[in-house]
């Protein structure tokens, strides 16, 4: 998947046939980050902030809705994908491509999370099984993804 | 503002009044006429009654005609100042280091929630990364929970914690 033409509100990006199932695969995946994973503070007692987790918890329920709905649009609307003669061409808008990113990464952490979090920086390492190629699999297609959408959307992506 | 003057000397044994009234009050010059008749009338006994006379003539009306209450704030210098810390209650976002986001991610997301420069959203980035934790903002708790709820729409890692400071 490579970016073939970024106009001022519209990227347009030139994806192989498989590349296009992997995608369709990992964002058919969200959410997969647990809700309980998100917490408003470290240092409060739980007790002090209740309403305003409660809040967040609300906020990104409807965040999550939306990208849901955002996803299913995505991979179902006609004419989102062009097909051309090794593929399709994928055109995405930028704030589209924000929540992609969202999407995308939402993904990646979750399976990270699946897999026990392991802090690799540390030296854990991420054991590949059977049981855990998934989660590998998930994590690191979804980070090839969102390096893509993060270079086009900073001018880096080869032109 | 009006003003006027009132002296009473004694000049070779005779008793002088002189009020001296500013030139744009000519309602007051023409009293003042009046009671220098008066006081000429009287001869120094009046002086006394003249002056009492003089006085509700000219400084009590002009009191309430036109004097207002001029009222200055105290200036003193203090001593300490409070720091913005003392005056309110402050909460720092900050997001925390995991070795699972991208780095380039966590530099575009600084971007787009505070509206950062890449440079500087990179600087938090590496802080982020090498540091273990970035305090990102000190804000009220109402704006450091909004962006807390908007760095955790990206999946990062990020808390609002109280300014002990």
């Amino acid at each position: 998947m490579k970016l073939i033409r970024a106009r001022r509100n519209q990227l347009v990006f030139d994806i192989g046939r498989r590349e296009k199932r992997l995608l369709d695969e990992i964002l058919g995946l969200y959410p997969l980050v647990p809700p309980a994973h998100y917490r408003l503070s470290k240092n409060v007692p739980a007790g002090q902030f209740v309403e305003h987790q409660r809040l967040l918890e609300e906020s990104l329920a409807a965040q999550r809705q939306e990208n849901r709905k955002n996803v299913k649009s995505l991979l179902d609307e006609p004419g989102r994908y062009q097909a051309t003669p090794t593929g399709f061409l994928l055109k995405v808008t930028r704030p589209e491509t924000e929540w992609l990113l969202q999407v995308l990464n939402d993904v990646r952490v979750g399976s990270w999370i699946a897999l026990g979090s392991p802090d690799t920086e540390q030296g854990e390492k991420i054991l590949l099984t059977e049981e855990t190629a998934p989660q590998v699999r998930s994590m690191e297609v979804a980070g090839a993804f969102e390096a893509v959408f993060l270079d086009a959307l900073t001018g880096r992506a080869p032109g | 503002m009006l003003a006027f003057k009132c002296i009473w000397t004694n000049e070779q044994g005779k008793n002088v009044v002189r009020v001296q009234v500013p030139p744009p009050a000519p309602v007051f010059a023409l009293r003042v006429a009046a009671w220098q008749a008066s006081f000429r009338r009287l001869g120094s006994a009046g002086v006394p009654a003249a002056l009492d006379s003089c006085a509700r003539t000219f400084y009590l009306p002009s009191m309430a005609a036109t004097a207002t209450p001029e009222v200055r704030p105290d200036i003193r210098r203090e001593e300490r100042t409070d720091s913005r810390t003392d005056l309110e209650p402050g909460y720092l976002v900050i997001c925390w280091n995991d070795p699972v986001n991208l780095m380039d991610y966590v530099t575009h997301v600084f971007q787009v929630v505070f509206g950062w420069p890449r440079q500087k959203a990179e600087v938090h980035m590496l802080q982020v990364h090498n540091e273990g934790k970035s305090v990102l903002a000190r804000e009220s708790l109402e704006k450091a929970e909004f962006y807390v709820h908007q760095l955790q729409r990206y999946t990062l890692h990020a808390t609002m914690e109280r300014d002990q400071g």
